[in-house]
């Protein structure tokens, strides 16, 4: 029993964060070289077995892939595409592990069969939140999107695939969101130490300092129980899909209260465009929000069995 | 990273489960005074005399020198047994979390010899003689004073909150030894007999009713020297020692009858019938939710609890870390009694005991010491804030 990190998957934090360094900054748009630094690296496919064409780790891999992209807040059909490595088309997973074809997420909009969609590429997948099916997209049309770097459409969709786990998707969901977590509790921590007011770092006056150790025990608590249900679920042991949803349920709410917080704590700064706090609170508020958000988790949590 | 148990780790679960369902006793705990100190005593002599006496303490002090995993399924299993009494509450709680681990890391070997054999055997009761009317949260600020007079020192002055101080055959006790030096500098860690005259016990009633909870008064009390535990004014250090202890595993045994507690609060929503006299409590959807949140809450302690204990198996000891365990424990202990009662009904105007299956309001009262002994969440934030996340000090 032991729940940090080994030698190896420090490892692959460390290539993970290099990547993300070298071909992101928080706040700008989708990069292709990215993307393609991403598909070299075998990201849409480290959790899917070398048969398969994958690298051969595994969802507590992939949890940790997330944990990172939530940390730098990362545009683009990531997740979407992780997820839908997973599927038994052996046609469409190779070209979704080869970075060719990007994966939305989607979930039903309306009575009529239409759908809303998360990172949608024209004529492009997308995975479906509510069935757990792979499909094509048709008919984009974009929408005013809450998170400007993620776009939002409604458009038809046309099953292609179907299966995935939605366990996975629980918990990579939930591995964004705290990476979002821990993400902002250090921006707060980091501000508090720099920022001055009054002649001293704000960061030594309780009512910055306790606001910080709040974060920063949200943050801890979400990211060991997202290592946890990955574990869980990786070894399928009998109490996987109560510990999935207790990690969706804790990293919503710690990263939704953590990325509000860290405005406050920046006071005007962190209420402009220019500085990169909101583009936490919108993340956050989104991946909280999809197939049925916070309170499916919690409804589904009280009826997980232990 | 791996959720695996050793071979051993399954074996001694195994040999736990049987034993305990063979020896826990099934009468109900008493609630004062000497009848609660010879059940709790009982207890621990039953609990030596079957070999799970200092499950985590080193061999060498005749305990069983186990991993701190093992210590965590021990309690595991002592919840799943359904135990009529909480570990939490028990007067042997200072021997063995506080006072038995600071004497192995620094007490002298006649103080080792001389102690630790007791508490195992369930043979003597510590207190705790820490805070002070005038030194709570500023805990160094302590004036309790004690004098050298040639092989002894004399002690005369006040502490506050020592649970089981009428039961107790001991105490660790923090004195002044030096008033000129500064205030860190000049403390010293003594063990205390509570039988030696000029000690006089004044019981304080809780908001929750127990009584165990005292001040103690010392007029010139004489205390050998060679009870000072560490070197004599480095007293501040030994009980950071002490406090270290108990951040890393102390609790753990409450954290996980929380998790049981969860459980029963759920079951009490589901077979309850809520205000509307027709449909169970937990078809409140605010209620729901809460019992949600706080069942992933024990579940996300436990796994903060087990990271815990394997970054202490990488560097040895409990790092600050585990501080945020404390804090998020305490909160988490007080939110889920606070829902008890808003699931509980009418059941919420009857007072009950602090221990005991099935019970809330008397929890509920008792739940709010969790924010406030063991230094309180206030000051468990400021630990957290500067020494895990480095903010500047507060002067």
């Amino acid at each position: 029993m032991d729940l940090l990190p080994t030698p190896e998957q420090e490892e692959i934090i460390e290539s993970i964060r290099s990547v993300l360094a070298d071909h992101h900054t928080i706040g700008e748009p989708a990069s292709d070289t990215l993307w393609q630094a991403a598909a070299a690296q075998g990201w849409f496919g480290l959790g899917v077995p070398e048969a398969s064409g994958g690298v051969g780790y595994s969802v507590v891999e992939e949890a940790l892939l997330a944990i990172e992209l939530g940390r730098v807040a990362v545009p683009g059909p990531f997740l979407g595409t992780i997820l839908a490595a997973h599927t038994a088309d052996a046609t469409i997973r190779e070209s979704v592990i080869g970075g060719t074809s990007p994966v939305a997420l989607a979930e039903a909009e309306g009575d009529e069969g239409g759908l809303r969609v998360f990172d949608a590429t024209d004529g492009g997948l997308a995975l479906r939140l509510d069935d757990h099916s792979l499909v094509r997209l048709t008919g984009l049309s974009d929408e005013p999107s809450l998170d400007p770097l993620i776009r939002l459409s409604l458009s038809s969709g046309e099953a292609v695939a179907s299966g995935l786990d939605p366990r996975r998707t629980s918990v990579l969901i939930a591995g964004v969101l705290a990476g979002i977590a821990a993400a902002v509790a250090e921006q707060s921590v980091s501000y508090g130490k720099d920022r001055e007011q009054f002649g001293v770092p704000i960061g030594s006056f309780q009512a910055i300092k306790h606001r910080c150790a709040d974060m920063a025990v949200r943050a801890e608590a979400a990211t060991t129980q997202v290592h946890y249900a990955a574990l869980a679920l990786r070894d399928a042991t009998t109490d996987a899909d109560f510990h999935v949803e207790a990690a969706a349920v804790i990293a919503a709410r710690a990263a939704i209260d953590n990325a509000e917080i860290n405005i406050q704590n920046h006071g005007g700064i962190g209420f402009t465009l220019e500085h990169s706090a909101h583009r936490y609170v919108t993340r956050a508020r989104v991946l909280a929000a999809v197939a049925g958000g916070l309170r499916r988790h919690q409804v589904d949590l009280l009826a997980a069995n232990l | 990273m791996n959720l695996d148990f050793t071979p051993e780790e399954e074996a001694f679960r195994e040999r736990a489960r049987t034993w305990l369902a063979e020896n826990l006793p099934s009468e109900d705990r008493p609630a004062m005074g000497q009848p609660m100190r010879e059940f709790d005593l009982a207890w621990q002599r039953t609990l030596f005399e079957g070999g799970w006496a200092g499950i985590n303490w080193p061999v060498e002090f005749g305990g069983q020198g186990l991993s701190d995993i093992q210590q965590m399924i021990w309690y595991e299993e002592f919840a799943k047994a359904d135990p009529p009494f909480s570990l939490n509450n028990s007067c042997t709680f200072v021997g063995n979390n506080h006072g038995g681990p600071t004497l192995i890391a620094c007490g002298s070997d006649d103080q080792k010899a001389t102690h630790l054999p007791r508490i195992l055997r369930g043979e003597a009761v510590w207190c705790q003689g820490f805070s002070e009317p005038g030194a709570g949260s500023d805990l160094a600020s302590l004036s309790c004073r004690a004098e050298i007079d040639g092989d002894e020192l004399i002690v005369t002055g006040q502490k506050i909150w020592t649970s089981y101080a009428d039961v107790a055959d001991y105490q660790e006790l923090l004195v002044r030894t030096d008033p000129q030096a500064p205030k860190h500098k000049g403390i010293s860690w003594v063990i205390c007999d509570m039988r030696t005259p000029g000690i006089d016990i004044r019981p304080i009633e809780t908001m929750a009713h127990t009584t165990d909870f005292a001040e103690v008064f010392y007029d010139e009390v004489r205390i050998p020297l060679s009870n000072v535990v560490g070197q004599l004014n480095d007293g501040w250090r030994v009980a950071m020692s002490t406090l270290s202890f108990e951040r890393g595993t102390a609790f753990m045994a409450d954290q996980v009858e929380l998790a049981k507690v969860v459980e029963n609060l759920i079951h009490e929503a589901r077979t309850r019938t809520g205000a509307d006299g027709k449909r169970p409590v937990i078809a409140d959807d605010e209620l729901a939710r809460r019992l949600a949140n706080c069942r992933a809450e024990v579940a996300a302690l436990r796994a903060m609890t087990i990271a815990g204990i394997s970054r202490t198996r990488r560097s040895g000891i409990p790092g600050p870390e585990a501080s945020m365990i404390r804090l998020f424990h305490g909160e988490l202990h007080q939110r889920v009694y606070r829902l008890a009662l808003d699931v509980i009904g009418a059941d919420a105007f009857r007072l009950t005991g602090v221990d005991g299956d099935g019970v809330w309001t008397g929890p509920y009262l008792q739940s709010f010491a969790y924010t406030i002994g063991g230094g309180t969440t206030d000051i468990q934030r400021n630990i957290v804030a500067e020494r895990v996340l480095g903010l500047p000090r507060v002067k």
